[in-house]
This record gives structure tokens, C-alpha cells and sequence, in this order.
């Protein structure tokens, strides 16, 4: 919005430059010389206009360490623009005044120059003080962003008020985003002393795990720490700050704020395989007692009703009860079918049985070898989101009901929908369900976590 | 060291001298300067530069049909042309290709044509490893192309970007054979580029006419002399990470496996040490033609000619300190960032000096807008957009926005195609004459550069829009709603517009040609030019001057046909036809043609298939490079029975000094001299 509002103020100026040009004194050269700018700026209006109604806009900040780099950036592609209207006007204007048409004659000699020192060192000397002084504001604004601000954020996990600083664990894989939230801290220092080859498959559990959609709250800091399971991804929300990578082996520092609630698109940055086109992730800020509401329904097991609570406990027990219902199908589904990659919480994971623990899979998984283990979305809280797989789908339609032929046809063949290559542990295989099993699974996933509300699922939508 | 001594030996007596023709059945050296095998053994300087040339121009089609996919894909949402494995294949063709197998071998047409003869020179200096780099170059783009039908069509194409990062780039996350063609064959590129380097380096500082001092040379000649130097540091280390990475792959080393602990940081380092001066490798040579035509046609000797050289030698010095600027997201620490994007932007002090001197080398001239003239002006505005893209990013935070998507696409492809190859376009028009003894036809050459300007514009200054608006780079597809849809049509349209102009420039060689033989010979300097290779007939004859030329001024050929008065007004002195040289000469020795530089060269693809495919095929292509380096070693310096009466030419050279003391054997049998020099060291340091 600022960036929009810079640009145009400076285009009104254009035309009105122009228009006080008629006292006779003004020479050819005056009103030349003011035409670049008002080029530059029209084209800075052509520039921000077009990128309007993009979700992605780099132009358009919603946070302050966005504002930072938008602060920075306008005015230098206004001096670019200029410079570039300046070399374009000289060179093409020098070009067609100075034109000689057919071929030279033997007196067609211009005078003879072959330098000016004075002019030469001049044009090496405005630049360079140009770059120094465009320099000491980058290195301010580079401070300025790797900087951290010490914040404390009460939230509360079951009934305990928590002093959270606020802080998101980002976990880059092929091709989807993890956030993990750890409310008690989570040292990185520390983590990293532990000496992990691959820590992203070391983290330790956490309060939250969700995937695709990073919840925040509104004007608070978010520390970000970025690491990758599997390749480089870039994580980037350009409404609120700049991309940095998520490389393997590292964990690196980031950070973000939005200052008000709402939407934010982000899509990978780095190119990382064959789906890199089709992995993106939204940020949602909340107000705070959204916030406090999200993490309290975060941090509770899968909502289950009472019978299918039951039903979950005689599985377990080793009893086979008979499914009474759809729902009740697809959690045997879930647990037979989707166990090997993903965590449900109170349905094939919990947290009254030891480590070793098939229903388990998943701590034990967290630090096994093999590329896929643990590298699946944790769905506790799948219905809750407004995207899947990978960030690309909206989960609800725009009257708010669930968008259940994507769903089905995701589970029906996912590679149709989103290139991965399975065979090779890159993506979600084709388990060659049958369409009674897709409506079961489906029924069981829609009663996974408690609905985003009307204004987000109306918001994911990009227009 | 044995094996070189033994011809010296051997030359020592005279009744021995009948048993070194011909030592171990070595073949006699092909001969004769007509049809097809005087192209393909020679060693001529302008045949080389010709053929880099042509190869170049087949390549630039792949290429062009590349792009022409990509933005076919692109043109509307959620393209289906290509499926996104494909794309990523695509797309990586498309930069390696155009980098490797066009932008660097048309930069290496003009300077093996163009810098013996802007020197003075017969040759360059080592004539056969001249052919072994074109033949090295061209092998290894065949290698590299072969990957797209090799084990099925789309099979095994590189797939992880020219960039290609570690750890996409292992075998677990890229299993295909793709990334082993894209290690193995740009580490036979590089070959090519390494021995082209240093055989251009020596013949610039050991072969320039007499009286041609460094600041004499043409800035043309300076810029390729500062890409010569960049390529000699550069491409060892982009050959260390290919090394590693081709460890890696096929042999489980795991320098790049994050697993056993790697960092794959390393291997963007390496890469961008290399990666970025290959962008001066790139621009740098373009610069230097459009630096030869625009003083032509402003009837101007190019304004400030000291700073325009330091300039380039000072982007050429700035270029190894500025890698990280690709790195600005990777995660290195704030002060890195700050130290990289600080160092990046004082590279556009001399870039801003070269333009500025550009127009003021233009500014009070008296301009003819000849094709030529309209592509380099062509570099000087478009060149300008990526230098000012460049210094939006080079601002770190800035970056952290811009970085990875469209918008950096556009700031490459205007320093790129807007920078390089509008400067090559420029240079083909300007030197056609002299290397083909036509013009170009002017006409179409206008529909030429319009049509490419304006697709070009079309094509890539949408790209900046699509870049703020977010759109990443190396997307095989986008989904409606994001604001992307406009501006990716207007620059799918842009990019057949492209391709319309290029095929206009095809046109033209066709037309022009037919069209020379109604029109008188262009003579030796069609456009009243300012340096040495305009000095002799068009086309250059094989031993480029009839006789040697004695510099005394920077512009020389130019000072021999005009003088500067007092009042400084410019007489006419001479004609061009009087003074250059007609090419009459006979007598002149030359070097003659060799097998060997081209059955070197076709062992290396044997090798690279034997250690992607099967070790046995590593044997054969083994026995034709040993052979080859054994054939060539053994190789007479001439053929005895060639009538090429060198003796004479001998004679001569004993008399004149160059400056530099080996340069009566260097410049006239420079093949000689190879051998010679080497087995004459190599026998004083076994004596002593």
C-alpha cells in the first residue's frame, strides 16, 4: 500500500513539471531534462498498478520487516529509473540528432576527442558515492533484519499460562511446509550441540505440529528458525518479510510480523525437485483471542466424539470391534493405511504408551533413516486448515463446505494432482484405495480438528 | 621426458632426419586448403573462430526451441505442454545450453578470429591446441545435448537447474543419469574453455606486432584478454565441484550428503566463485565489440580509451569479490550479507564508466545507424536496465524479496541477451564482411534488430512486473488468481517475436549471399574502421598479412589513413585499398593442419559415456586420447614435402624484433615453436 501511494504522489508531480514549462526561458534541453522523470515515475505507477491485486506482491508490506526493505527499495527503483531515462535519452537522442544518413564523406570528421579526465573521473566518482551511501543503508537495513526483539507472549496449554517467546520451527520438505511450536522454548543452540547430521529429523515433540499454514499472532515478532528434511527450500511470505532458505544440516535464523490480522501468500523459493511449483504455504495472523482459541484447539488429541473415542480405545485394546459408521471405517482406515507417514493424535499416536510403542510409529519414526518416516503432514488437526497438500488446495469451498471432490481425487491418485515421485519416497504413493475406502477416510478426516473460520476459508481463495 | 627429447636428438644429425618424418608410424599431416577436411584438421585461427561459430549458432537454435517450450508452458495458467519433469529438464537445458554452447563459444568465434588478427599476429599461439579446444567444445555440447534422446527421449536430461544445487542435485533425490551428463559434460566444456584461455593469454602477451604495446591494443582485444584471464582462475574451481559432485554420484563420496554430515553450502560457494565471474566471462567480450563499432560509426576513437580498459580489468578484479551476492538467502550469517552486498554494488562504479564513456564516445559524433551500430546502442540502453536491476540487488535486504524469482529472470536475460548476445548480433554484422567478404544486407538487418529489441522487451521487461508480483522462478506452472496471467502471455508472445527476428538474421545470410555475387568486393575495410584486422583483404587470407605490420598508435590502421591537423581537422592520407595488405603473399609459412586435435577431442564423449554407462567404453575413448596425445607429440612440425618455402620466411623474421625474444619462432611457425620451445627445455633440464 505505501509503495503504491509513494509512487503515484511522485507521478502527479510528472505531468506538473511538465506543465510549467512554458516561460520562454526554458530551452529544449530544460523540458528534456525533465521528461525522465516523469517517464520514471509513470512507469512506477505502470509498475505498482500492475502488481495491484497480486497475492505474492513484493510491494505491498503488511509487516515491519517488510516495510523495512519496501522503505529501502522504492526510492532506488525511482533513481533507477531515472539513471535508466538519463542513459536511454543520451544515447538514443545523441544517436538520432547526430545522424549522418547515406554513406561518410571524406570531410565528415566530428572534432576529434578521445577523453576528458575531469568528466571521466567525475562519472566515477558519483556512482561510487552513490553506491557507498545506497551501501551503509543496505548494511542498516541487513542489521535491522537480522535483529531480534525480545518479546513475551502469554499463552495458554491446558489450563497453564505460559510465557511463550514467540517462536515457529519451520521444516522444509518435499514439498510442504511443517510448523512446529514449542511454547516452553526451544533452545537451537542447544539442539545444535546435540550434533545432528540431519537435525529436521532429530526435533524434539512439540506442542504443535501443523503444516501449510502458519498461525501467528498479530503485531508480535515471530522468530523463525528454518531447516529442511530433505532438500533446500526457500521460505517466503512477501507481505511480511523477505524468503531465507531451509537448508538441511542448518537451522537458520528468520523472522516475521504482521501487523494486522489476516491472509498471507507464500510460495518455495528455491527450486527443490519436481514439485517445487506446487509447494506453497499461507500464514494466518490472528487477533489474540483467536490466537489463544487456535492453540487451545491445537494442543488437545484429534476431536473425536465419545463413541468414536471408544471405538479408538477397543482398536487399541485388540478387541476388532465392527465399525458402527463411515467415521468409524475410515479411522481403521487411517490407522491401517496411513500410519506409515502420518501422525493423527489420539487416533494412531499417544502419549500414554512408551517410546517403542507401535502406536507410536511416529516418535520412533522421528528419528529413523529413511527419508519417508515422519516426513508426512501430521493430520491431528487436518480439518482446521483452509489448504492441503502442500499448500495448493483449498480444503473448503466458498460457501464453506468441504471442497470434498479435490479431497477425494487427492486420495483417489495423488501424483495426478501434484507430480511427486513416490517410488522414490518424493511424495504421497497411490495406495490404490477403493472408492468406499476414499469416503470413509474422508468422513473420519473431516472430523479432525475444528473448522477455520468463514473469513479465512472466504480469504484462501486468491483472486 | 624421454619421448620429447628423442626428435631432438634425432635432428641433431642429418642422415637421421629421413627417420623423424615419419617416428612410429605417425600419419603424415593432412594438407591442402579446400573442402571438407581442410575444415576439419585445420589449425587456422579464422577457420576455428568460424566453426565455434557455427556450432554455436546450432546450439543457440536447441536452445531458442527451449525457451520457446518454457514460455509456450508458461503462456497461461496451468500449462500442460510440458509435465513438470520435463520443464525442469527444460529449463536447465535452456540455461545450460545457452551459457555454455552459445553465449561463451560465439565469445570464443569473435576471439579467435579477431584477436591474432587485431594483434598483428599470423596465428595464435599454439594453432593445434586452438583446434583441440574448438573440437573439445564441440564434443562435449554433443555430449551434453546427447542426454536428451540417450536411454529415451526426456530420460536422462540434467534436471536440477545450471546451478544445480546439493543436495537436489545427489543421486537420491535425482536418480536419473541427468545430473552425471551435466558434471561430466561441463567438465568437458571447461577443458575447451581452460586451453583456449591460456593459448589466448600467450598469444596476447607474446605475439603482438612490433611497437603494439598493451595500451595499444583495441579494447575489443583487452576485454578478451581479461575473460581469458577470468577463465584460467575461474573454471579450475567449478572443476573441483564437478569433480566432487561427480564423486558423489557415481561413487558414493559424499561430499554434498547432508547425512553423513555434509554441508551443502559447499557447493554454492564453489559454484558462485566460479558462477559469477562466468557472468563477466559472458558480458565482458560484448563489451569489448561494442567498444570496436560504435567509435566506427561516431567517426570517433572510443572516449577514454585508459578508463574504458582499467574499467574492465577492474570488473574483471571486483568479479571474484562478489560471489555470495547469490547467497544473500542461503543463511549466511548478517555480516557476510553485508560485506557481499556492498562489495556487489561498487561494481557498478566501471560498469557506469563504460556506459557513460560509451556515450560519450557517441555524443558529438557523426553517427551512421548501420545495423551494427543500431545493436550496440542496443547494449548501451538495455545493458543499462540489468546494470540498474543488478544494483536493486545488490541491496541485500531488497534482495531477499527479489532473489529466486521472475524478476532476477528479467535482470539476467537484459545483461544477458540485452548485454551479450545484442553485442555479438552487433559484432556479426560489423565483421561479416571481413570474415565472408559480404555485407550483410542492411534492410533486413533492421527488421532483424527491431524484431529482437522489441521481442526482447516484450519478452523480458514483463518479467520484472511478474518478479515483484511474486512469481518464483523455475515454476512449471502457476494457478489463476495471482495476478501472474497478462504479463506471462505478453512475454510468450514477445518470445516468437524473438524468434522472428533471429530467423530474419538466418534469412539475411541467405539473401545477403546470394545477393554478393551482383555486387563489387567490399574491399578490405568496408566500414572505414580503426584497427589491424580491417588492414588486410576480405575475406582475411589464410596467413592473415602479407607482411608485418609496425605499430605506432593505438588506432593504427586508422592513423595510416587519416591525420589529425593542427586545428584539428581530419585529412585523408591514404586509401584503405592502397595501404591494407591484398593477401598476395605467397611463401608465407604456415602451420599445417593436424589429425590429432580432432581424435583427442572424440575420445573425451567415449570417456564420459564409459563413466556414466559402462567402464569398458572409458578403454576406447582412452586408447583416442592417449593415442591422440602420443600421435601428436610425435607429429612432424611440418610435413617435408609441403612447398611452403619457409626458409625465406625464416630469413625475414631473424631481422625484425617483436619485443619479445621467441617471436621469430613463435609468429611464423608458432606450431613449431610449441614443440621446439618444449623439447628444447626439456633437453636443458635433463643435461643439467
Amino acid at each position: 500500500m505505501t509503495s503504491v501511494r509513494n509512487l503515484s504522489a511522485v507521478t502527479k508531480e510528472g505531468p506538473e513539471n511538465l506543465a510549467e514549462e512554458p516561460s520562454p526561458r526554458h530551452t529544449r534541453g530544460m523540458r528534456l531534462r525533465r521528461l525522465p522523470l516523469a517517464l520514471a515515475a509513470g512507469s512506477a505507477l505502470l509498475l505498482s498498478a500492475c502488481a495491484g491485486d497480486a497475492e505474492l506482491d513484493t510491494l505491498e508490506p503488511r509487516g515491519p520487516e517488510a516495510e523495512t526493505i519496501d522503505n529501502l527499495i522504492d526510492p532506488l527503483f525511482l533513481i533507477s529509473f531515472v539513471v535508466f531515462f538519463i542513459i536511454l535519452g543520451l544515447s538514443a537522442g545523441v544517436a538520432i540528432k547526430n545522424r549522418v544518413k547515406g554513406e561518410y564523406e571524406d570531410d565528415d570528421w566530428p572534432t576529434q576527442t578521445h577523453g576528458n579526465a575531469k568528466a571521466e573521473w567525475a562519472w566515477t566518482a558519483v556512482p561510487f558515492f552513490g553506491m557507498a551511501f545506497i551501501g551503509v543503508l543496505t548494511v542498516f537495513a541487513v542489521i535491522d533484519l537480522n535483529s531480534e526483539e525480545a518479546n513475551a507472549y502469554a499463552v495458554e496449554v491446558d489450563g497453564e499460562t505460559m510465557q511463550w517467546e514467540p517462536h515457529v520451527v519451520v521444516v522444509g520438505h518435499q514439498w510442504w511446509w511443517e510448523y512446529r511450536y514449542y511454547f516452553d522454548g526451544f533452545d537451537v543452540d542447544a539442539f545444535l550441540d546435540e550434533d545432528h547430521a540431519n537435525p529436521a529429523k532429530h526435533l524434539p515433540p512439540a506442542d504443535i505440529v501443523t503444516s501449510g499454514q502458519m498461525i501467528i499472532p498479530a503485531g508480535q515478532e515471530i522468530e523463525l528458525s528454518i531447516t529442511s528434511r530433505d532438500v533446500i527450500h526457500s521460505h517466503w511470505i512477501p507481505a511480511l518479510n523477505g524468503k531465507r532458505d531451509a537448508v538441511p544440516g542448518r537451522i537458520h535464523p528468520w523472522k516475521l510480523e504482521a501487523d494486522a490480522p489476516g491472509y498471507y501468500f507464500g510460495q518455495c523459493t528455491e527450486f527443490c525437485g519436481l514439485s517445487h511449483a506446487r509447494m506453497r504455504m499461507q500464514t494466518i495472523a490472528m487477533n489474540d483471542s483467536d490466537f489463544a482459541e487456535w492453540v487451545d484447539q491445537q494442543t488437545t488429541p484429534a476431536t473425536l466424539s465419545d463413541e468414536d473415542a471408544a471405538f479408538i480405545a477397543a482398536l487399541r485394546a485388540g478387541d476388532n470391534p465392527s465399525p458402527a459408521n463411515s467415521v468409524q471405517q475410515g479411522l481403521v482406515n487411517i490407522r491401517q493405511l496411513c500410519s506409515a507417514c502420518h501422525l493423527v493424535e489420539g487416533v494412531n499416536h499417544f502419549d500414554d504408551v512408551p517410546e517403542d510403542s507401535v502406536d507410536n510409529i511416529y516418535k520412533e519414526a522421528n528419528v529413523g533413516v529413511s527419508l519417508r518416516a515422519g516426513a508426512a503432514p501430521n493430520l491431528t488437526h487436518f480439518a482446521s486448515r483452509s489448504t492441503f497438500a502442500g499448500g495448493i488446495f483449498n480444503l473448503y469451498n466458498e460457501d464453506g463446505s468441504l471442497n470434498r471432490n479435490k479431497l477425494e481425487a487427492w486420495l483417489r491418485n495423488p501424483a495426478a494432482l501434484k507430480a511427486n515421485d513416490a517410488d522414490n519416497l518424493q511424495g504421497m504413493p497411490n495406495l490404490g484405495l477403493s472408492e468406499d475406502q476414499i469416503d470413509d477416510i474422508v468422513a473420519a478426516l473431516e472430523t479432525f480438528g475444528t473448522r477455520p473460520s468463514a473469513t479465512v476459508i472466504a480469504e484462501t481463495f486468491a483472486e | 621426458m624421454a619421448i620429447i627429447e628423442n626428435p631432438l636428438e634425432l635432428e641433431a644429425g642429418d642422415e637421421v632426419a629421413q627417420v623423424a618424418e615419419k617416428p612410429l608410424g605417425v600419419l603424415t599431416r593432412p594438407q591442402g586448403s579446400t573442402g571438407w577436411q581442410s575444415w576439419l584438421f585445420t589449425v587456422d585461427h579464422k577457420r576455428i573462430g568460424i566453426m565455434y561459430g557455427v556450432f554455436a549458432m546450432f546450439f543457440f537454435l536447441i536452445g531458442g526451441l527451449e525457451a520457446l517450450a518454457i514460455r509456450l508452458q508458461l503462456a497461461v495458467p496451468n500449462g500442460k505442454i510440458l509435465s513438470p519433469e520435463t520443464y525442469n529438464q527444460v529449463f536447465t537445458m535452456h540455461g545450460v545450453t545457452m551459457i555454455f554452447l552459445v553465449i561463451m563459444p560465439l565469445a570464443a568465434a569473435f576471439a579467435n578470429y579477431l584477436l591474432p588478427l587485431q594483434l598483428g599476429a599470423r596465428d595464435v599461439a599454439f594453432p593445434r591446441m586452438n583446434a583441440l579446444s574448438l573440437w573439445v567444445f564441440v564434443a562435449g555440447g554433443f555430449f551434453l545435448c546427447s542426454s536428451l534422446f540417450i536411454g529415451g527421449w526426456f530420460e536422462n536430461v540434467p534436471n536440477g537447474g545450471w546451478f544445480n544445487y546439493a543436495p537436489n542435485s545427489g543421486t537420491l533425490f535425482s536418480p536419473t543419469k541427468g545430473i552425471d551428463f551435466y558434471a561430466v559434460g561441463l567438465q568437458i566444456l571447461g577443458i575447451a574453455s581452460l586451453v583456449s584461455a591460456i593459448n589466448l593469454i600467450v598469444t596476447c602477451l607474446n605475439m603482438r606486432a612490433e611497437g603494439m604495446t598493451l595500451m595499444k591494443m583495441p579494447v575489443l582485444t583487452w576485454m578478451l584478454l581479461v575473460v581469458q584471464f577470468l577463465l584460467l582462475f575461474a573454471l579450475p574451481v567449478i572443476t573441483v565441484a564437478l569433480f566432487l559432485l561427480m564423486f558423489d554420484r557415481l561413487w558414493g563420496a559424499n561430499f554434498f550428503n547432508v547425512e553423513m554430515g555434509a554441508d551443502p553450502l559447499l557447493w554454492q560457494h564453489l559454484f558462485w566463485i566460479f558462477g559469477h565471474p562466468e557472468v563477466y566471462i559472458l558480458i565482458l567480450p560484448s563489451f569489448g565489440i561494442i567498444s570496436e563499432v560504435i567509435p566506427v560509426f561516431s567517426r570517433k576513437p572510443i572516449f577514454g580509451y585508459s578508463f574504458m580498459v582499467a574499467s574492465g580489468i577492474a570488473i574483471g578484479f571486483l568479479g571474484w569479490g562478489v560471489w555470495a551476492h547469490h547467497m544473500f538467502v542461503s543463511g549466511l550469517g548478517p555480516i557476510s550479507v553485508a560485506a557481499f552486498s556492498v562489495s556487489t554494488m561498487f561494481i557498478a562504479v566501471p560498469t557506469g564508466v563504460k556506459i557513460l564513456n560509451w556515450v560519450a564516445t557517441m555524443w558529438g559524433g557523426r553517427i551512421q545507424l548501420t545495423t551494427a551500430m543500431l545493436f550496440a546502442i542496443g547494449v548501451v540502453s538495455m545493458f543499462t536496465i540489468g546494470g540498474l536491476s543488478g544494483v536493486t540487488h545488490s541491496v541485500a535486504a531488497a534482495d531477499t524479496q527479489q532473489t529466486d524469482t521472475y524478476y532476477i529472470v528479467a535482470h539476467f536475460h537484459y545483461v544477458i541477451f540485452g548485454g551479450a548476445l545484442l553485442g555479438i548480433f552487433s559484432g556479426f554484422y560489423f565483421w561479416w564482411p571481413k570474415m565472408f567478404g559480404y555485407k550483410l544486407n542492411e534492410k533486413w538487418g533492421k527488421w532483424n534488430f527491431w524484431l529482437q529489441i522489441v521481442g526482447f522487451n516484450l519478452t523480458f521487461g514483463p518479467m520484472h512486473i511478474l518478479g515483484l508480483q511474486g512469481m518464483s522462478r523455475r515454476i512449471d506452472s502457476y494457478d489463476p488468481g495471482y495476478g501472474f496471467e497478462l504479463w506471462n502471455m505478453v512475454s510468450s508472445i514477445g518470445a516468437f517475436v524473438i524468434f522472428t527476428g533471429v530467423a530474419i538474421f538466418f534469412v539475411n545470410i541467405y539473401v545477403s549471399q546470394k545477393q554478393a555475387k551482383h555486387l563489387p568486393p567490399v574491399g578490405p575495410d568496408p566500414w572505414d574502421a580503426r584497427s589491424l584486422e580491417w588492414m588486410t583483404a576480405s575475406p582475411t587470407p589464410e596467413h592473415n598479412f602479407d607482411e608485418e605490420i609496425v605499430v605506432e598508435y593505438q588506432d593504427h590502421f586508422w592513423h595510416q589513413k587519416w591525420a589529425e591537423e593542427e586545428d584539428g581537422r581530419v585529412v585523408r592520407i591514404a586509401y584503405a585499398e592502397d595501404i591494407a595488405h591484398d593477401g598476395s603473399a605467397t611463401d608465407v609459412h604456415l602451420p599445417s593442419p593436424s589429425y590429432w586435435p580432432l581424435v583427442l577431442a572424440s575420445g573425451l564423449p567415449f570417456i564420459g559415456y564409459g563413466i556414466i554407462y559402462n567402464y569398458w567404453l572409458c578403454a576406447i575413448g582412452g586408447f583416442l586420447t592417449l593415442g591422440a596425445i602420443f600421435g601428436w607429440i610425435f607429429e612432424h612440425p611440418d610435413d617435408p614435402d609441403a612447398a611452403h618455402g619457409h626458409h625465406d620466411d625464416h630469413g625475414d623474421d631473424g631481422d625484425s624484433d617483436h619485443g619479445t625474444p621467441d617471436s621469430d619462432t613463435v609468429d611464423t611457425d608458432a606450431d613449431d615453436a610449441e614443440l621446439v620451445t618444449a623439447s628444447t627445455d626439456a633437453g636443458e633440464a635433463s643435461n643439467g
